[in-house]
């Protein structure tokens, strides 16, 4: 990826590295140093457990969805592009429609159960993505990237409303 | 959508994972240095032991949690703590609810306002600042889409700088993350159950 070296959430928001909304997420070092290392370690993975990074940027883009985050939904749809140009996963994450593939229709279930209801979640939604062949690592993983874009999409919404009462 | 708020004053919950805990004994270099740096300063929980299925994960989100919550300056603490006990009570977390509402206590000595917001959940009566504050973090927590211009106004009214309304995006955003990753890797145990034990 050729953005490594930026910083993926004033990307994100359109802040400039000299804008004044730049300068205040700066007065907040280590949140913004481990946000993006968050960003990193869920992408980027040195090991990423069998949970491959296509399906991770697919999951994410499955999330963006569900909160109707039109920057996330673009952003997360140009990260699959980019790591499954022949858009296998792409074509499957089709708004509403249930995959025919077992592992993918499982994860992306579990995707909207998190996202939408977080109470919801059951001991056996676990099992049945053990089941499909998730290690206890990817299961984790899962369930972080989950967390971490319903995360990213609340503090790009605070951003964008002190940008716009600006 | 959201349950009743388990009554702080019993105590913290325990929390029980729905897959098996890292190993100490059988952790690799990765998952020990990953659990060096816990939220909170206890001993290491199932809780922790779950997250360092995947390190690389959990050593940026120990930090970032912390910077977010205790970071030095900007929103009064019990004021990010009531951003997360907002984000909690609506996203059905009673275990984060109850463990946030007893540091909110703890911080301000006013269980009267937890024992509202227990009662009646986020439409419980307060006073206009928190009533602002619980507002916000509410309407992020329920729709993130939904946040434009216009919900700056009545924080701005009640003195928020900028970086005081950043503080609290954060807490809010990272109960978002910490009330889904509790809840779908595990659940509060019974109340009176004696194993297990979770740190945040």
């Amino acid at each position: 990826m050729s953005d490594s070296d930026a910083d993926v959430l004033d990307q994100l928001a359109g802040l400039s590295p000299d804008s004044p909304l730049a300068a205040l997420r700066r007065q907040r070092p280590d949140v913004v140093a481990h946000m993006q290392g968050s960003d990193d370690a869920i992408f980027r993975p040195k090991d990423d457990g069998g949970f491959v990074p296509a399906e991770r940027a697919a999951a994410a883009l499955q999330v963006a969805l569900g909160l109707r985050d039109e920057i996330l939904i673009a952003h997360y749809r140009e990260r699959l592009h980019a790591l499954d140009p022949s858009e296998t996963l792409a074509e499957r994450v089709s708004d509403g429609e249930v995959s025919r593939d077992k592992r993918w229709a499982t994860i992306i279930a579990h995707v909207d159960r998190v996202t939408k209801e977080p109470e919801s979640a059951q001991p056996s939604d676990l099992q049945a993505l053990s089941a499909v062949g998730l290690s206890d690592h990817a299961i984790v993983s899962l369930s972080q990237l989950i967390a971490y874009v319903n995360f990213q999409s609340r503090v790009l919404a605070g951003l964008r409303m002190l940008r716009e009462a600006r | 959508m959201s349950k009743p708020m388990r009554d702080f004053t019993k105590g913290e919950l325990e929390w029980s994972p729905w897959i098996e805990p890292v190993d100490l004994d059988k952790a690799t270099a990765g998952q020990r240095d990953a659990l060096k740096i816990t939220p909170s300063s206890r001993a290491v929980g199932a809780y922790s032991l779950v997250l360092a299925h995947d390190p690389e994960a959990l050593s940026e989100r120990s930090p970032l949690y912390n910077g977010i919550m205790f970071g030095a300056k900007g929103l009064p603490r019990a004021e990010r703590e009531l951003g997360a006990v907002t984000a909690s009570r609506i996203n059905g977390c009673a275990y984060c609810a109850s463990v946030h509402a007893k540091r909110f206590v703890d911080l301000t000595k006013e269980p009267e306002v937890m024992a509202r917001i227990h009662a009646d959940g986020v439409e419980a009566k307060l006073d206009t600042r928190r009533r602002a504050i619980v507002d916000y973090a509410a309407k992020l927590t329920r729709d993130p889409a939904s946040i434009g211009a216009a919900d700056l106004a009545p924080l701005r009214a009640q003195g928020l700088s900028d970086l005081e309304v950043l503080d609290l995006t954060h807490a809010v955003a990272m109960f978002g993350w910490a009330n889904r990753l509790m809840q779908s890797l595990g659940a509060p145990l019974p109340e009176g159950s004696e194993t297990g034990s979770a740190a945040l």
